[in-house]
């Protein structure tokens, strides 16, 4: 039987996958994209905004990652995210109102706005953005 | 006496304090099962953490830690006269002894530390008028957060951690904080704990085979870097669990009280009852004798 990688990826607020067995994992690291096939070497490396991406045998799936860590022991790769979202949940119309509203927020400035929380809803949206853009890219592709 | 009038308006509004105090309570008991579940979701995440950080500790060694900028999350600042309180309550009322009791917790805490520079981080409402309120101490109120139950996420997290570490990392030499933990459904337990300087011991594995495991692991970035951009996040996954905690804690308390106010509102409701029927049975024996006598009067 063919390697497989043992992929868990927890959020602070869900465990998003347990344990699934995948072919293929592409990490969002600091330093680029990093893809981890069966017998990759161990190691831990921080993984700033992007997406994750695997392939098992159901298919490929793409998460969207808010910033975290990944730590990959033999075939176990564990990613700490401190966000994370199923790109294919994410619906277009919500995430471009709240692009739109983080953003309006943050020209506005009054008084009482709360900037951290301006700017993650920003950092947060224009991820979703980013994502549904990618998804685009692939289904035009594939017509 | 009271007329059965004054009476019967009594029991009205008795029984829709009842109704008011039941629905609470209800509303309480269905929010308290995703609450605890909040709970046992976050906890995968806090323990996956504690884990790496151990790991990298025990291959990082004592001397390359004492130089990493990590290391001042474990050591006081010298010569500081600040210390950070960070006490989370609830936003509503209702909810028994809970705000109470931690608010007492921390006036005890105000007494043994009154001659020192005393920076609050109030999460809820109720705490931060409290120390609104509070006058003759130097004390301020460095940032607070409210409005933010039940719905605590980790943004809400992330926020506290952030502006804890500005004050921590400027003047503070020591943060502490109170909160109710949730013991079980009938109990909540006030913690009041030392929440930086970190302890050193928590990494500690005292595991000498768990040296050799991470020996030929690759770092990128470099031990150093992951460590100090690890533990902030452990901090903040801990800061998000106690906040989920309070806030099932919240939901406990108010269930009972709620349970308990009920309760009373429907002994008083008996007790009214059982007033009203006398009243009444006393008019009509008064109206009786009034009548029969009124009778017996023109008969003679």
């Amino acid at each position: 039987m063919k390697e497989k990688i043992i992929l868990s990826i927890v959020t602070p607020e869900k465990v998003y996958l347990s344990e699934g067995k995948v072919d293929f994992v592409a990490l969002p690291a600091s330093e680029g994209e990093m893809g981890i096939l069966p017998g990759h070497i161990s190691f831990v490396v921080q993984l700033k905004d992007g997406f994750l991406r695997y392939s098992s045998e159901e298919g490929e799936e793409m998460f969207a990652i808010l910033g975290g860590f990944a730590q990959v022991d033999k075939n176990k790769v564990i990613v700490l995210a401190e966000g994370a979202e199923l790109t294919k949940e994410i619906d277009e119309e919500t995430a471009r109102q709240e692009y739109q509203k983080a953003k309006d927020a943050l020209l506005a400035k009054g008084a009482d706005i709360d900037l951290d929380a301006a700017n993650a809803a920003l950092r947060r949206s224009s991820l979703r953005i980013k994502a549904l853009e990618i998804k685009g890219k692939q289904r035009r592709r594939k017509k | 006496m009271a007329s059965l009038r004054d009476i019967r308006r009594h029991i009205s509004s008795v029984k829709s304090i009842k109704q008011i105090t039941y629905a609470m309570k209800m509303v309480a008991a269905a929010r308290i099962k995703k609450a605890q579940n909040k709970i046992l979701n976050s906890r995968p995440f806090a323990d996956k953490m504690e884990e790496a950080i151990k790991n990298l500790y025990t291959e990082m060694g004592e001397e390359d830690f004492r130089h990493s900028p990590a290391f001042k999350l474990f050591e006081k600042h010298e010569e500081s006269n600040v210390s950070v309180l960070i006490v989370i309550t609830s936003d509503k009322g209702l909810c028994g002894s809970f705000n109470v009791n931690v608010l007492k917790r921390a006036v005890i805490w105000l007494k043994e530390n009154k001659d020192r520079e005393i920076k609050v981080i109030a999460v809820g409402r109720k705490g931060r008028d409290f120390f609104k309120r509070l006058k003759g101490l130097n004390l301020s109120i460095a940032y607070e957060l409210v409005g933010i139950f039940p719905k605590a996420s980790y943004a809400h997290a992330k926020l506290v951690t952030d502006n804890l570490f500005k004050l921590y990392e400027k003047e503070a030499d020591s943060v502490t904080i109170i909160y109710n933990r949730f013991k079980s459904m009938m109990s909540q337990e006030i913690i009041r704990n030392k929440f930086l300087p970190l302890k050193r011991h928590f990494m500690k594995t005292g595991d000498e085979a768990a040296k050799n495991k991470f020996s030929d692991f690759d770092f990128e970035p470099a031990k150093e870097l992951l460590l100090s951009s690890l533990l902030p996040r452990y901090i903040k996954a801990q800061i998000f669990k106690i906040l989920l905690e309070s806030q099932a804690a919240e939901l406990a308390a108010r269930m009972n009280a709620m349970e308990a106010a009920s309760g009373n509102a429907s002994d008083i409701i008996e007790d009214l009852t059982l007033k009203l029927n006398k009243t009444r049975q006393t008019m009509i024996t008064t109206e009786l004798n009034e009548i029969v006598a009124g009778a017996g009067a023109l008969e003679g």
